[in-house]
């Protein structure tokens, strides 16, 4: 059995999709199976990150109704054999979703695949509890801004206390990801630190990712930054994929990157 | 058996069944642990040890200066039934008194927490979190959420983000600076004490 991660954050737009994108195709890079299943249904976006808009037939939504098979519906990336994107309804709505269904299609899945990654819509509505009903873990996105904390820590409440493992008396081991991190801003000390968004949240640390403007240019283009090796972002998201894959990867520190100086004499060092 | 509260530390016993005492002081030595003793009477070498044993001080035959005569209590063995309904009564009494809540998960946004009764609470409010106490209220942790408190007091660190409310009136964060706080209710004004000692909660 493969383990299903749900990818949640409360409030939109800091960086899900992204992350979901970047994330499943490092798993897969790292030889692991891995599929990637957008449940922003009626808002799909994951297709276009991965680069897949146009191989898109048919949808989770036809196979939750038995329309079509899973092995139709699910789409092979180009960039790696071992990633697969199951893509969302775009023309319909979020009550379309069932306890029942969604249950076997994450079996289903995670029967066949050593990843099942549930790119969670915004908000705490039903879509979203039908996301993490049913993960064994979640990876919670924040901004080091208050309102993202804010509604990241709303969303871990309901969590916790509406997931079935929690229901049946286990608990969804949540980590959590710091994404957009502003090294300027951080350090002239405008922006929250990130022990001060570990003490508000108090979930492990599984990385943070630097702002990177080359992050939405990878995005229109399809092509997810961890493809990137120049890219600060795009090896952030590396070492947060090689961690979910269970190795051992320290930490480094994006706030305060050294300069090229520093860094050239330490490499002599080395 | 003659026994008689000669003051507050005295306590006079005139012995005239050896067996008869030893039941006594076998029930009641706890509360003589503090009291001193005057025996009177025939004070054998068994009596003497057994009160050493018990570590209980005690003068023997000494004639004690006649006072007024203002309160000759009797103490009387208690009795073996009224000994059993002592801890169920005592249970009572801790039911009605408010019992203590001992909370350390902490509470995040959208979370609502009502305790009927007292509340020590060792994790911190997020913001958006909100804690109803009937009773007495302790934070260890920083507030950034909603406190509602109607007990006698409440304890809480200088929590500049944090809505408090005590007994329906909004306590200005200002005045909450310190470490620790304490917010009173004394005649019906609160009263906002700094707890400057360095307090460990460990």
């Amino acid at each position: 059995m493969g383990i299903i991660i749900a990818v949640i954050s409360g409030k939109g737009g800091v960086g899900k999709t992204t992350t979901t994108a970047n994330i499943g195709l490092g798993i897969a890079l790292n030889d692991k199976k891995c599929v990637v299943v957008d449940f922003d249904i009626g808002q799909r976006n994951l297709d276009m990150i991965l680069g897949l808009e146009n191989r898109v037939v048919y949808d989770m939504v036809q196979v939750m109704d038995g329309e079509v098979t899973i092995k139709q519906a699910l789409i092979k990336s180009k960039m790696s054999p071992n990633l697969h994107f199951l893509a969302a309804s775009q023309t319909k709505d979020k009550s379309v979703l069932e306890s029942g269904k969604i249950l076997k299609l994450v079996t289903d899945l995670s029967l066949d695949y050593d990843y099942v990654i549930l790119d969670a819509p915004a908000g705490i509505e039903t879509g979203y509890e039908h996301t993490i009903e049913f993960a064994d873990r979640a990876i919670v996105v924040v901004n080091p801004e208050v309102s993202s904390i804010r509604d990241a820590d709303r969303a871990i409440g309901i969590l916790d206390s509406k997931s079935q493992k929690v229901k049946d008396g286990g608990e969804v081991l949540k980590y959590l990801i710091i994404n957009r991190i502003n090294p300027k801003m951080v350090q002239s000390g405008e922006m929250l630190s990130s022990e001060d968004i570990l003490d508000i949240l108090s979930i492990p640390l599984i990385g943070k990712i630097p702002e990177d403007k080359g992050i939405i240019d990878a995005s229109n283009q399809g092509k997810p930054i961890i493809l990137d090796h120049n890219s600060d972002a795009g090896r952030a998201y590396a070492r947060i994929a090689a961690r979910l894959c269970g190795q051992e990867v320290p930490f480094e520190n994006v706030e305060m990157p050294e300069n090229g100086f520093m860094k050239k004499i330490k490499e002599m060092f080395q | 058996m003659e026994t008689k509260q000669y003051s507050v530390k005295v306590f006079e016993v005139t012995i005239t069944n050896e067996e008869e005492f030893i039941i006594f002081f076998d029930k009641n030595y706890v509360f003589f642990q503090h009291h001193l003793i005057c025996v009177n009477g025939e004070v054998n070498g068994n009596i003497e040890s057994y009160l050493n044993n018990k570590g209980l001080k005690y003068i023997t035959n000494v004639e004690l200066p006649k006072g007024r005569k203002s309160s000759e209590t009797t103490f009387e063995t208690i009795p073996e039934e009224k000994k059993e309904i002592e801890p169920q009564a005592q249970k009572v009494i801790e039911k009605e008194r408010n019992p203590l809540r001992v909370i350390d998960t902490l509470v995040r946004s959208g979370q609502e927490l009502k305790i009927d009764g007292d509340l020590l609470l060792l994790n911190r409010i997020n913001s958006g979190g909100s804690v109803n106490v009937n009773g007495n209220l302790i934070i260890t942790q920083i507030v950034e959420g909603d406190v509602r408190c109607y007990g006698n007091f409440m304890m809480l660190k200088a929590s500049p983000k944090a809505n408090i409310v005590f007994h329906d009136v909004e306590v200005d964060n200002e005045y909450l600076k310190e470490r620790l706080n304490r917010v009173e209710l004394i005649d019906n004004e609160i009263k906002i004490t700094p707890v400057l000692k360095e307090t460990s909660w460990a």
